[in-house]
């Protein structure tokens, strides 16, 4: 695609469609603004330090912006299946929209699965106090280019001393164009809930640029366990914004799994808004043939005695890439807050790269904080625990790197486990590239 | 080339330079006990991690044969696959891997990635765990990952109970153990050494050979054995302390 071409062509904005509230339709359209007068990022923050910009303009706007959003029937004319993993199951694919399944009962607790653009109408107080207002449009070009034009989202609303306990599933199936979709959760005080948010792409999906927002807001006390999987087809290139705000004695637990796409990148944070907030982030990427991973995540401590921690891992092999760029900010006249913060790269061949950038912004003395990275090989002294057992040394090297990754795995709701063993056996046994 | 069960003549090793291991020999013949005793820095694990294929451990000149193979020119996996074994003075931990799955593998390894093999393994691995004084929900931890330094011994000797080695060298297997632990571990020596085998252990102190009986005690110093002799030997060794060997040795006190 010709980049200088996208870039001089500025749309004007579609029409408002008759089903879009008003408020939401200008919003889009001051979004649509920002995007096309925001020039590229420059290539000087850590953020985009390892990434080209242009991976994630789109080539066509303007038949994007003018595909109505589609509201289809949530059931799809099938009762839920009583025996499901999940509470609830919800798809975004290209062809069929959004659609969700709920269990009844979770559905008669007051909980709410839809539709996002439906949402906006029938929950309009609701998701207009928080829609937008972390992954914004000033957030950043793409971020905006994400608000002018997503057609396809979840609004997830689970009401106050709600505890589900099966997880929600969310599948994101971009298709082989461009994909703009988005989740906005609002989890009630004391309430706890599982979102799984899986991102693969659909048979026949084999390329495409998929950009995604992600906003879940935490009520006082919630418990919010987070997993988002980048599973994308070989070719698709994913860009990804995720943000979480927690409120006083609130936990998240967010899990980031990426072992698919060309190239993929991620902003992911949690801002712990109250005091003993608590917000657990771990990481597994396996990347290999010539994947690039970009991954970077925050923890913005706000107010006093809140805990954060970090274990982001990183396997690479053949040709793979990975940056990993964490903040921690912890803001001026804030007490005895606590932040962790570790990355370790296993490089299985030479040929492969890590990068590993820790930025601390602290604003205050009275804080307990600290980052470590690491990367290399395999450590000899672990083969040769497995060898003098007398397992062979390709299979050592398997079961190591594969152990490197089975703590986080094990986090993952049970169903996923499976899945995610599955891929880094298979991206092992694959041939050295 | 000996018949016995395992030797090795003349093994000089190298680590990172430096020769730390200056000619050693040693024959066991099979259901014999032999015990290495020396001071800190002798030798005494270096010899058998080089034995065992450690990377580190380079054997620069010598020949080892277990069961009349050649073990120089076989790697850590082969020769653990001949039948050599070795409990590790400091076992590393493992993320990830639990102790039965790699007890699994191992085992599976050792029969050419035969499954039938595992037929009994949870029972057998159940029963090894009840003798050895281990709580059985250790089978599903990561091996050694946040092991007490009792638990880790343990489950070195529970390795070596379920692989059946035909000749075990134990580096160290007292060092950190308390005494309720020592007694535990020793037992589950005498159970599961190798009967018609060989057991080659390796000590600082003679305090382990008190459970675990050996058949010949050697004195290893500065990379050399500089005697050989009976169970006495170890006894004479808590009395008299190292030095007055090493006066009679090398006749000068190094200083």
């Amino acid at each position: 695609m010709n980049l200088t071409a996208i870039e001089n062509k500025v749309a004007s904005f579609r029409t408002i469609d008759k089903l879009e509230p008003e408020w939401l339709y200008n919003l889009r359209k001051e979004s649509w603004e920002f995007y096309n007068d925001a020039p590229l990022p420059e290539r000087v923050t850590n953020v985009w330090r390892y990434t080209k910009p242009e991976n994630f303009l789109v080539a066509n706007a303007e038949e994007i912006m003018n595909t109505a959003p589609l509201i289809p029937d949530g059931s799809n004319g099938h009762p839920y299946p009583k025996n499901s993993e999940y509470s609830a199951v919800g798809y975004n694919r290209e062809d069929m929209m959004t659609m969700v399944k709920i269990d009844p009962a979770v559905a008669g607790q007051g909980v709410i699965i839809k539709n996002l653009f439906q949402a906006a109408r029938e929950n309009e107080d609701l998701v207009r106090q928080y829609f937008g207002t972390m992954v914004a449009p000033n957030f950043g070009k793409f971020e905006a280019l994400n608000m002018a034009l997503w057609n396809n989202g979840f609004f997830i609303f689970v009401p106050d001393n709600t505890v589900i306990e099966k997880p929600i599933a969310l599948n994101r199936h971009p298709g082989d164009n461009f994909s703009h979709i988005r989740l906005l959760a609002v989890i009630g005080r004391n309430s706890q809930v599982t979102l799984v948010d899986n991102y693969s792409c659909s048979g026949r999906a084999e390329s495409g640029v998929d950009n995604s927002a992600v906003e879940i807001f935490g009520g006082d006390s919630a418990r919010v366990k987070y997993v988002n999987l980048q599973r994308l087809g070989p070719q698709c290139i994913g860009y990804i914004t995720q943000r979480a705000r927690i409120g006083r004695s609130g936990n998240i637990y967010s899990i980031y799994g990426a072992t698919g796409g060309a190239v993929s990148k991620m902003n992911a944070g949690t801002i712990l808004a109250g005091r003993h907030a608590e917000s657990r982030m771990s990481g597994v990427i396996f990347g290999d043939k010539n994947q690039h991973f970009d991954y970077h995540t925050l923890h913005h401590h706000q107010d006093n005695e809140s805990y954060s921690n970090i274990d982001f891992k990183v396997i690479l092999k053949d040709k793979a890439m990975s940056a990993y760029t964490g903040l921690i900010r912890i803001e001026k006249d804030t007490i005895n807050n606590e932040a962790y913060q570790e990355n370790r790269n296993l490089l299985l061949n030479k040929g492969t790269k890590a990068e590993s950038i820790p930025e601390l912004e602290i604003l205050t003395d009275q804080v307990r904080c600290t980052h470590g990275a690491t990367m290399g090989p395999i450590d000899p002294q672990m083969l040769f625990y497995l060898k003098a057992r007398g397992i062979g040394h390709e299979e050592a090297v398997k079961m190591i790197a594969a152990g490197f990754v089975e703590p986080t795995i094990m986090q993952m709701p049970n169903e996923l486990r499976e899945m995610m063993r599955g891929i880094v056996t298979d991206k092992l046994a694959g041939e050295q590239k | 080339m000996s018949d016995k069960v395992f030797s090795f003549k003349n093994i000089h090793v190298v680590v990172e330079g430096k020769e730390v291991v200056k000619g050693v020999s040693l024959e066991i013949g099979q259901g014999e006990k032999h015990a290495i005793m020396g001071p800190n820095g002798s030798g005494k694990s270096s010899l058998v991690n080089a034995l065992a294929g450690h990377p580190s451990y380079a054997i620069t000149e010598g020949e080892a044969y277990i069961s009349g193979k050649n073990l120089i020119e076989m790697d850590a996996t082969e020769r653990a696959k001949a039948g050599l074994f070795l409990a590790f003075q400091y076992p590393l931990a493992i993320p990830g891997v639990t102790v039965a799955n790699f007890l699994r593998a191992a085992i599976k390894a050792k029969h050419g990635g035969d499954e039938t093999v595992l037929k009994d393994f949870r029972k057998e691995l159940t029963d090894k765990f009840s003798f050895l004084e281990v709580d059985k929900t250790f089978a599903t931890r990561y091996i050694n990952d946040g092991f007490s330094g009792g638990e880790k011994k343990k489950i070195e000797i529970l390795q070596m109970a379920m692989l059946k080695p035909l000749v075990a060298l134990l580096d160290e297997t007292d060092s950190g153990l308390d005494i309720d632990a020592l007694r535990i571990v020793s037992n589950g020596i005498n159970e599961y050494a190798p009967s018609d085998g060989g057991l080659l252990l390796v000590t600082h102190y003679q305090r382990m050979l008190n459970y675990v009986k050996p058949d010949y005690v050697h004195v290893m110093m500065h990379g050399q054995l500089v005697r050989s002799g009976g169970p006495e030997l170890a006894l004479q060794l808590e009395e008299q302390g190292y030095e007055k060997i090493e006066d009679e040795v090398f006749n000068s006190v190094e200083v």
